[in-house]
C-alpha cells in the first residue's frame, strides 16, 4: 500500500501490545501495520479476544503500544506530552466505549457535556451542543435521567452522543451498535453515514456482517494480527438496511 | 491565561461536586481537623481570657504600686541576723523622698494572732495595721461604711475595715458596720466593708482585716522591734529607678551600711508578678499549642488517608475524565482543591466550635466571663489547615493525575 502520506490520518508501524500474565507474555497485538486516510469509513472485525478493543485504545491514545510507531495526523504519538495527549483525546478523537463508561452519578445531559468542560466556552453553549447531540441519537426525552435509569441501548446512545458532541475529526466506535435493535441500529448507522459525508473519519468495531459490509473498508483481526484488509466495492446501497 | 483560569474554575467546580456528592464521608474526613482546630481555639481563648482577667486583677491591685520590705540574705540569716524596717525608717523616707505620691506603712498584728470571732463564729484571717493612705496605694475602697481615717490612727481607735470574705465567714449581717468583732480578746468595731475583689490563682483576696497602724503598733507592744512594710506609688511620669536609688541611699545611710554591705531591704513590684505570670501563660499556651498541633497533624493525615481512598474509589471516574480530555493538571488541581476545601471547611467549623467551647468554659471562670479569640490564633489555625490541605492533598492528587486512562478505566 502506497497512499500519499499527506492524506494519511493514521499510520501504524509494527504496533505490538503485550500483557504480562503471571510470568508469561501475552501478545494482544502482534505487529499491526495499517494506514487510514482522511474520511475513510472503516470496519474492524474479528473473533472475540482478537485484539480489536486493544487496537482501538491505541488508536484513541488511551493506551501506549509496547513497541512500534503510531503517527496520528503526521505526528508521532509517543513523543507527545501528557497535556498534548489530553488535547488530542478532547479535540481529535471521539471514542465510543464498548462498555460505555458513563459517569454513574451524573445525568445524561451532564455526561454528554463532560468533554466540553475541558474547553473554554459558556455553560449555555455546552448545554446547547449536548442537547443537539442527544437529539441526533434520539434521546431528547431522557436528558435528566441517570445512566442506571436507562436501558442498555439508551446508554449506548448516550455514549455515542458524548463522542459526537465535540465534533471530532476521527470517530472511534467500539461496537457502537452492539446493544441496539435493528431500527435503532439503522438510525445510528445513518448518523455515521451523515458524519462520514461531512468529512469525518470513522472507524467502527463490529461483529455484524451487515455493518461491516456497509463500511467502505473491512479490516479483520485474528490473534492480534491483520488477517485481511478488504476495500468494498463502491456501488453499495446508500441506505443501511439491517438483515 | 484564560486557559489557566478556566481550568481553575472548572476543577474547583468538579471538586465541590465531589465533596457534596460524598457528604457523609466529607464530614468524617474533616472531623480530625475540626477537633484539632476547636482544641487550639479553645485552649488559646481560655488562656487568653484567663490572662486578661488576671492582668486586670493585678492592675486593680495597683501594678504601679511598689512595696519596700526588709530583706535578710541567707548568709546573714545563718549568723542569726534578722533585718527590719522600722517606723522611723518610714517617717524618714516619707519626709525625704521626692516624686512619690502616696506612701503608707503596714504592719502585721502578730500579737493578735490570726483568728477573729463574731458571735459564735470564728475564722482565720490576716490582720494588717496601716493608715488612711493605704486605700489609695492599693486601690481598696469601701462597699459600705468608710475606710480608716487619720483621726482613727491618731487616737488609736479600735476600729476595723474588713474584707467581704471575713464578713461572710463570720456570718455577719449584710451590713456589718457597727458590729463588734473580737481579735484575741480585743474588741474592734467594724467601720467599713471592702469591695469584693475575687480570687487570684485560687487565693482569696478578700480575707483580711485592716486596723489603724498606731492601734496595732501599741497592741504589738514596745518590747518587739517594729517590722513594717512600706508601700508607695511613684508620681506620674517619675522614674522608679531614681526613686529606688534615692530611697536606697537614705536607708543605707540610716542603717549605717558601708560600701560593699548588702542592702537590708528590697523592692517588690506588681509589674514583676505580672511579668512572671505572663511567662507562665505563654509557656502553657505554647505547650498546649504543641500538643494540639499534633492533633492537627493527625487530622491532616486523616485527610490524606481519605483522599487516597477517594482517589482509588474514583479511579474509573478519573479514567473517564482523562479519556475525554482532562489534563493531568486539571485532575491534580481538582483533588488538591478538594483537599483544600475539606481542610478549610474543617478549620472554619473547628473555629466556631472552639469559640463556643471557650465561651462555655469562660462561664465557669473568674472575671467577667467575656471571651476573645486573638486574631493570631485564627490566622494561625486557618493558615495551618490550608497548609495541611495542600501538603496532605498533594500525594493523592499527584497519584490521581498520573493514572493511565486505560488502566484507570479498567478499574472496577
Ligand atoms: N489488561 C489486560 N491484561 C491482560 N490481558 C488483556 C488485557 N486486556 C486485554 N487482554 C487480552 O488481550 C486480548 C484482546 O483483548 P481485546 O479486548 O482487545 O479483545 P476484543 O477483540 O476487543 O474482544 P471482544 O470482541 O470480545 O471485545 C484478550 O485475549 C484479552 O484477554
Ligand atoms: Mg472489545
Amino acid at each position: 500500500m502506497s497512499q500519499p502520506v499527506k492524506d494519511s490520518v493514521i499510520v501504524l508501524k509494527d504496533i505490538t501490545k503485550n500483557y504480562k500474565m503471571a510470568d508469561q507474555l501475552f501478545c494482544a497485538l502482534d505487529g499491526i501495520n495499517l494506514t487510514i486516510k482522511r474520511n475513510e469509513y472503516v470496519a474492524i472485525t474479528g473473533p472475540s479476544g482478537s485484539g480489536k478493543s486493544t487496537l482501538m485504545n491505541v488508536l484513541g491514545c488511551l493506551d501506549n503500544p509496547s513497541s512500534g510507531q503510531y503517527l496520528l495526523g503526521q505526528k508521532d504519538v509517543a513523543s507527545q506530552s501528557e497535556a498534548e495527549l489530553a488535547k488530542i483525546r478532547n479535540y481529535g478523537v471521539g471514542f465510543i466505549f464498548q462498555s460505555f463508561n458513563l459517569l454513574p452519578r451524573s445525568s445524561v445531559l451532564n455526561n454528554v457535556m463532560h468533554p466540553l468542560i475541558y474547553r473554554i466556552m459558556t455553560n449555555k453553549k455546552r448545554e446547547a451542543l449536548a442537547r443537539n447531540a442527544l437529539k441526533r441519537v434520539g434521546l431528547s426525552d431522557k436528558i435528566e435521567s441517570l445512566p442506571n435509569q436507562l436501558s442498555g441501548g439508551q446508554r449506548q446512545r448516550v455514549a455515542i452522543a458524548r463522542a459526537l458532541v465535540t465534533n471530532p475529526a476521527i470517530i472511534l466506535g467500539d461496537e457502537p451498535t452492539g446493544n441496539l435493535d435493528s431500527k435503532t441500529t439503522a438510525d445510528i448507522m445513518a448518523l455515521f453515514d451523515e458524519l462520514h459525508e461531512q468529512g469525518h473519519t470513522i472507524i467502527l468495531v463490529t461483529h455484524e456482517a451487515e455493518i461491516a459490509h456497509h463500511c467502505h473498508r473491512v479490516i479483520r483481526l485474528v490473534d492480534g494480527e491483520v488477517e485481511s484488509d478488504i476495500t468494498n466495492a463502491i456501488e453499495e446501497p446508500k441506505e443501511f438496511v439491517h438483515g | 491565561m484564560g486557559n489557566v483560569l478556566h481550568g481553575f474554575f472548572q476543577s474547583t467546580k468538579a471538586a465541590m461536586l465531589a465533596i457534596t456528592a460524598h457528604g457523609m464521608r466529607s464530614a468524617l474526613t474533616t472531623l480530625g481537623i475540626i477537633i484539632g482546630v476547636a482544641a487550639v481555639i479553645t485552649v488559646v481563648a481560655i488562656m487568653e481570657s484567663l490572662s486578661t482577667t488576671i492582668t486586670d486583677q493585678l492592675d486593680d491591685l495597683g501594678s504601679d504600686m511598689v512595696t519596700l520590705q526588709a530583706h535578710t540574705n541567707p548568709e546573714q540569716e545563718m549568723l542569726g541576723q534578722s533585718n527590719k524596717l522600722s517606723y522611723d525608717d518610714f517617717l524618714l523616707l516619707k519626709a525625704k523622698t521626692n516624686n512619690v505620691s502616696d506612701m503608707t506603712a503596714t504592719m502585721r498584728a502578730f500579737s493578735l494572732g490570726t483568728s477573729v470571732q463574731y458571735g459564735r463564729s470564728n475564722t482565720q484571717t490576716q490582720i494588717i495595721g496601716t493608715d488612711s493612705s493605704y486605700q489609695r496605694v492599693i486601690n481598696t475602697y469601701p462597699e459600705l461604711g468608710r475606710f480608716l481615717s487619720e483621726s482613727d490612727d491618731l487616737r488609736r481607735r479600735r476600729v476595723a475595715f474588713i474584707g467581704s470574705s471575713v464578713a461572710e465567714k463570720l456570718n455577719m449581717p449584710s451590713d456589718p458596720t457597727g458590729e463588734f468583732i473580737n481579735l484575741s480578746g480585743d474588741w474592734f468595731r467594724v467601720i467599713g466593708l471592702a469591695e469584693k475583689r475575687g480570687k487570684l490563682f485560687g487565693f482569696d483576696q478578700d480575707n483580711y482585716i485592716i486596723a489603724p497602724f498606731s492601734t496595732i503598733r501599741s497592741l504589738n507592744g514596745s518590747q518587739v522591734t517594729d517590722n513594717i512594710d512600706i508601700m508607695f506609688r511613684p508620681s506620674k511620669g517619675a522614674s522608679l529607678d531614681k526613686i529606688k536609688a534615692q530611697m536606697s541611699q537614705i536607708l543605707r545611710q540610716k542603717h549605717k551600711l558601708s560600701g560593699d554591705d548588702v542592702d537590708h531591704f528590697k523592692f517588690v513590684t506588681a509589674e514583676k508578678t505580672k511579668k512572671q505570670f505572663a511567662e507562665i501563660t505563654t509557656a502553657v499556651t505554647l505547650v498546649a499549642g504543641g500538643v494540639v498541633s499534633i492533633s492537627l497533624l493527625v487530622g491532616g493525615i486523616g485527610i490524606m488517608n481519605i483522599m487516597l481512598v477517594s482517589v482509588t474509589e474514583r479511579t474509573k471516574e478519573i479514567g473517564i475524565a482523562k479519556a475525554l480530555g482532562a489534563t493531568p493538571q486539571f485532575i491534580l488541581f481538582q483533588f488538591l482543591v478538594e483537599a483544600l476545601i475539606l481542610s478549610l471547611l474543617g478549620g472554619i467549623i473547628g473555629l466556631a466550635i472552639g469559640y463556643g467551647l471557650a465561651a462555655m468554659v469562660a462561664m465557669f471562670m473568674p472575671g467577667d466571663g467575656g471571651i476573645m479569640v486573638p486574631m493570631w490564633a485564627i490566622i494561625l489555625s486557618l493558615g495551618f489547615t490550608t497548609a495541611i490541605g495542600v501538603v496532605f492533598g498533594l500525594a493523592p492528587a499527584i497519584k490521581a493525575s498520573k493514572l493511565n486512562p486505560v488502566d484507570a478505566l479498567r478499574y472496577e
